[in-house]
């Protein structure tokens, strides 16, 4: 460790690279950790911060992650490779310019990102999706903390509108490598056949990169609730809302409305309830407002994916909701904390 | 400065007010709906800003000169008849010589009427000043609405069609950004234009201070 100690002291005393002192501040802290503390008041006894909060939030996607890896190989190291270093790339000019530091938060945007992707997404369509996404998603509002909107998923949507014929059609079976235009939801929204709920637990059926693999989803969603990084309310009002939705609704739609299960085990909906819906900055902070964000989700999530031209409705549900967030906390807030009546 | 000479100092002050420092666009927030719809393709943006620099030119004229006859009661409805009536010359100009911008431009032409660049300067500028410097702030106020639409313009089509003036400019594997081509690409586009415009104002400002 001393030589890299040494190497970035060294790097502090050059002058030309005061500029990129943010970019030295974040290589110190990644190496070393950081030994600054909180002015001011509340003081609380716990070393819990932003840092270790995205950690455990990256800790939770590695089972994803390595799934993907597992059945799409090199093509998936490359993606998330280039949407780590064009995101960052965006991160480091907004931190340069702007003069503040680079936050943890892009690490778990990094990662979210290209795992919400088909395999064969070409590279410079993950680069623009994720530049857009931390630039109008994150950087415009103010940066980490101060967004509207998940900035992957922000990303996420334009590409989907930009691109449709590549984001929409081109996905790939994990088991023979063949590029086929049909998703387990689409499958069933056309010829009305299911696909069986083992396959789509391993992850053998066509989808986004880390979405299909629902076992890892599960394993790191579980994870990310016990250590009460990411709230259980969310995910379990978003999943639970989905399958008494969809339980309804099969019951008197069966033709357009999928079963309950199926609902739950395909698409994105796993994925985004457990990582997307339950980031803290874009999600209600209040104990209703989880309640009343999660069952939302869920119901909108229904509603698009049976009715509407999109086949997934996940992305759009919890944008949706992302732009409604403030105003739930608002009212929960208005009906809580109501002046006494003298 | 030759402007400076040719159009007196008033007239240049009015010039530079309206090309920059009150940019109807950028500066008033003036006339952004129509900056959205018709920014899709580089020569509708030219049809449009030309249509809007006629209207606001005959309007200022127009206004100006009747300015002290008007009735301070009825102002607004002489606005909307002038502009009315020079609409319906554009609209069926275009209509006779360039059917196919028009048919892609379509109800935006007839909606020229409430742009609210026009009845903004007429109400701000034109009831109140001569016609000379009405003219000059009617030209440069087209002129910069034209400018900014047809920039935005240039990069939409660019990475909507992959094509500019209707000539091919990108390789063949290029794929079209549809996003480009719908009105949230502008929303997006016009939002930088905007951000990068008022960071140079004011920067601009801050110099002129010091």
């Amino acid at each position: 460790m001393k030589p890299i100690r040494l190497l970035i002291d060294k790097l502090y005393k050059i002058r030309a690279l005061n500029k990129a002192k943010p970019m030295l501040d974040a290589m110190d802290a990644a190496m070393f950790g950081t030994d600054e503390t909180t002015r001011g008041k509340p003081h609380i006894v716990d070393t819990i911060d932003t840092k270790r909060y995205m950690s455990c939030a990256i800790a939770a996607l590695v089972p994803a992650a390595l799934a993907s890896v597992y059945f799409y190989g090199f093509r998936a190291i490359m993606i998330i490779a280039v949407s780590y270093a064009a995101g960052l790339f965006v991160e480091f000019m907004f931190a340069v310019i702007r003069k503040h530091k680079i936050h943890e938060g892009f690490l778990v945007t990094g990662l979210i990102f290209p795992l919400v992707l088909p395999p064969t997404t070409p590279l410079w369509i993950v680069a623009v999706g994720v530049m857009f996404g931390v630039f109008f998603g994150k950087e415009v509002f103010g940066g980490t903390g101060r967004n509207i909107f998940n900035p992957a998923l922000v990303g996420r949507l334009f590409i989907t509108i930009a691109f449709p014929a590549i984001m929409t059609t081109n996905w790939q079976d994990p088991l023979t490598d063949a590029i086929t235009s049909a998703t387990p939801l689409s499958v069933y929204n056309s010829e009305g056949i299911m696909a069986p709920y083992l396959d789509l637990l391993i992850g053998t059926q066509p989808g986004s990169m880390g979405e299909t693999c629902r076992i890892a989803i599960i394993l790191g969603g579980i994870f990310l609730m016990f250590t009460r990084v990411g709230n259980w309310r969310i995910p379990v009002c978003y999943i639970g809302s989905v399958f008494i939705a969809a339980l309804a609704g099969n019951h008197f739609l069966p033709e357009k409305i999928a079963p309950p299960l199926f609902q739950v085990l395909t698409g994105g909906l796993l994925f985004g309830a457990m990582f997307m819906a339950t980031d803290p900055v874009t999600s209600p902070f209040s104990k209703a407002g989880k309640y009343f964000f999660g069952i939302s989700c869920g119901i909108l999530t229904v509603l698009i994916r049976s009715f509407s031209a999109n086949v997934e409705g996940v992305m759009f549900s919890i944008v949706i909701m992302n732009a409604f967030t403030p105003l739930i906390d608002y009212i929960v807030l208005k009906f809580k904390f109501r002046p006494v009546k003298i | 400065m030759v402007l400076k000479k040719l159009f007196g100092p008033e007239g240049y002050k009015i010039l530079k007010k309206g090309i920059w420092r009150e940019h109807p666009i950028f500066a008033a927030g003036l006339g952004i709906c129509s900056a959205l719809a018709v920014s899709n393709k580089v020569e509708n943006a030219v049809a449009m800003g030309a249509g809007v620099t006629f209207v606001l030119i005959a309007t200022a004229i127009i206004v100006s000169t009747l300015r002290s006859l008007i009735p301070q009661r009825v102002r607004i409805i002489t606005y909307m008849i002038t502009i009315a009536s020079f609409v319906i010359i554009v609209d069926k100009f275009l209509k006779a010589f360039f059917p196919v911008i028009s048919e892609s431009v379509g109800p935006y032409v007839g909606l020229i009427i409430t742009n609210c660049i026009i009845m903004g300067r007429a109400e701000a500028f034109y009831i109140q000043n001569k016609v000379y410097h009405s003219v000059l702030d009617a030209v440069s106020n087209g002129l910069s609405y034209s400018y900014t639409l047809i920039t935005i313009a240039i990069v939409r089509e660019v990475l909507g069609f992959g094509t500019l003036l209707g000539f091919r400019v990108m390789p063949g594997g290029w794929e079209n950004w549809v996003v480009m081509t719908m009105a949230p690409g502008a929303f997006f586009l016009l939002g930088l234009a905007l951000w990068i415009s008022r960071a140079i104002a004011e920067r601009g400002s801050a110099e002129e201070e010091a």
